[in-house]
């Protein structure tokens, strides 16, 4: 069992490393460039990228899924993947300001109560299955699905901190989560509503053209690497992406309370079941 | 209709092509490809965009256009200037900005084309079919998920109609607490029928075993063995070769672990699609504007600084591009035949 949890958490760790590595790989182009090579692999380091970004998400999916998933958790994921796509579905069909989009703040809590595993999961499909119904499959997708993804993952992780308050699962009458969880989701939810932004913007920037202060030129350093991202993030998204955060942050404030306490309901009815021995 | 692995096929290749095409005149032969493809395949019905292509390049062309001509001042051929205190946009205009900005408008058109196509024309059904047997779980989630979005968008105005019969008007995000709580609860007790219903009729009596240690054994090496790889590719000059073929052994490896993830897997169709010679006529048109994509990346590849020129165009290239409207053509010939 020890092993078996060891590998796990050596197959998280690796697909995070590769999609770390596949969205900060051009800040380290600069390093990696051997002059004439430069042009080649600029060519074939996008598909390269999209390959193992691609493969990245099958390995931790089929990782994920093979963890004896059940009849309950197959319903209930896609179920809720059902009510996030009509939530980005009126995204599409009634444009919101900015970057605001209510897709987030399920899967948050949905990875808060659950667990980091479902979190992925519905990360991942909620991405795929709103993409499929509302035509929006491209090249795009998989970088969309894993960062979706790690948004479910992570906030699964937040459960761990000690002290958090709603944490007493022993309190029959106590379903929903404490005002100090609240107000740390509510802080998440801002992070990664720009931290996704961030992410998502890596992977075409070094081929977008602009300004020299906020373009990638092949042979800057590191440093001078990053600070023309930022740069190029302050004047091209961060505008866009703040929308994004507070409407994460206002989305789980005014929802987060009651929507984790009929979560933690359910997840309490899913799990009974009655002992062979009765 | 065309198989739907050869409608992905064929979009990924317009994606691979259009990302190395800077040339206008090549781009433009790949815009006319998808317009025919559009225009000749997509049937009323399909899954639409939330944009058209012609909406998409209305805006993506002098919006590129003009990001780029006010932040980079880069170019002999300067048409005014703007003062150079204000930031960002400080600096002269050129012509060559413009144009290197349209041209990446097109390529974005391009591919956007591509992918509202392959969107239209493959059936949601057809694309969860191309999912392997090693997510046979995650096939079923989409599945429910996919029958599950029109009941759920029924419910959602259903509710919405309920709370406005009692007076209730949203106004703020505040007020879309009682549309989403009753939806998200009905949604959840039709996930537990749902749950009993699969249970009962044996769903996870067969397969509910944990995933053997040797496959994540497998797994986690084949990880290890891409990461590896890719850091040797991406520092080491020399490594080049090498880290191939470490990237491809961790694929392989991976690759495995997902077949023998599969085979537990029983899977029946009634009434398998047959592969047509369409099909394979499609390939080949694929096949042969892929091979000239990659082989002929700079040719494709155009840059109008310092001073705006005309750019080349090989009529063998742009024949080899027209590959890529061999799925109109086999439509046409479907239509042809629908009629006789």
């Amino acid at each position: 069992m020890t092993l078996e949890r060891l590998l796990g958490g050596a197959i998280y760790f690796l697909t995070g490393a590769i999609g770390i590595l596949a969205f900060i790989y051009p800040f380290f182009l600069p390093v990696a460039a051997d002059g004439a090579g430069l042009f080649a692999r600029s060519q074939q380091a996008p598909l390269l990228t999209a390959v193992l970004v691609g493969l990245s998400v099958l390995a931790l999916t089929v990782e994920l899924q093979g963890q004896a998933i059940n009849a309950k958790t197959v319903a209930m994921l896609g179920v809720l993947v059902a009510v996030t796509s009509v939530l980005r579905f009126l995204e599409v069909a009634f444009p919101l300001p900015g970057g605001f989009s209510p897709v987030f703040a399920p899967i948050i809590l949905a990875g808060y109560v659950f667990g980091g595993r479902f979190g992925y999961l519905m990360g991942t499909f909620s991405l795929l299955a709103s993409a499929l119904i509302t035509g929006g499959v491209g090249p795009w997708l998989p970088y969309q699905m894993f960062t979706a993804g790690w948004v479910g993952l992570t906030a699964g992780w937040l459960k761990r901190i000690p002290g958090l308050a709603g944490r007493r699962s022993d309190d029959s009458l106590n379903l929903g989560i404490g005002t100090r969880a609240l107000i740390l989701l509510a802080v998440f939810g801002f992070f990664w509503g720009l931290l996704y932004g961030v992410i998502i913007n890596v992977y075409f920037w070094p081929f977008a053209t602009g300004p020299v202060d906020q373009t990638w030129a092949p042979g800057i350093s590191l440093g001078e690497t990053l600070g023309r991202y930022a740069v190029f993030y302050l004047v091209t998204s961060l505008a866009w992406d703040l929308f994004r955060a507070w409407g994460n942050v206002a989305l789980i404030l005014l929802l987060g309370a009651p929507m984790a306490k009929a979560l933690t309901r359910f997840q309490r009815r899913f799990h009974f079941e009655v002992g062979s021995h009765a | 209709m065309l198989d739907p692995r050869v409608w992905l096929l064929w979009a990924m290749t317009v994606l691979v092509t259009a990302s190395s095409a800077r040339n206008p005149l090549y781009a433009a032969v790949l815009l006319l490809v998808t317009m025919v493809v559009g225009t000749t395949c997509t049937v009323n019905g399909g899954r639409r965009a939330p944009l058209s292509p012609f909406h998409f390049a209305m805006i993506a062309i002098p919006l590129s256009a003009l990001f780029n001509s006010l932040t980079g001042s880069f170019g002999d051929t300067v048409l005014f200037a703007l003062p150079a205190w204000l930031p960002v946009v400080g600096g002269p205009v050129t012509l060559e900005a413009i144009v290197f900005g349209a041209v990446n408008g097109l390529a974005l058109t391009v591919i956007f084309s591509s992918f509202a196509i392959f969107n239209a024309v493959t059936p949601i059904r057809d694309l969860i079919k191309l999912t392997p047997r090693a997510f046979h779980d995650a096939g079923i989630v989409l599945s429910i998920a996919l029958t599950f979005i029109p009941q759920t968008t029924g419910s959602l105005q259903r509710i919405r109609e309920a709370q406005a019969v009692r007076g209730h008007r949203v106004r703020g995000l505040r007020d879309w607490l009682p549309i989403v709580m009753p939806l998200l609860m009905s949604g959840l007790e039709r996930s537990m029928g749902l749950a009993e219903a699969m249970v009962a009729r044996g769903y996870g009596s067969v397969s509910d075993a944990a995933q053997p240690l040797r496959s994540q054994v497998l797994l986690a090496l084949g990880l290890l063995l891409l990461l590896g790889g890719w850091l040797a590719y991406l520092f080491g000059s020399s490594w080049h070769l090498p880290a191939i073929g470490v990237m491809l052994l961790g694929t392989l490896l991976i690759g495995s672990v997902l077949w023998s993830a599969g085979r537990s897997v029983s899977h029946t169709t009634y009434r398998p699609r047959r592969w047509s010679y369409r099909d394979s006529a499609a390939v080949l048109g694929c096949a042969l504007a892929l091979t000239v994509a990659l082989s002929q990346s700079e040719a494709l590849y155009y840059s109008p600084y310092p001073r705006l020129s005309a750019p080349g165009f090989d009529p063998l290239i742009g024949l080899g591009l027209l590959g890529l409207v061999v799925p109109a053509l086999v439509g046409m010939r479907r239509k042809e035949e629908g009629q006789l």
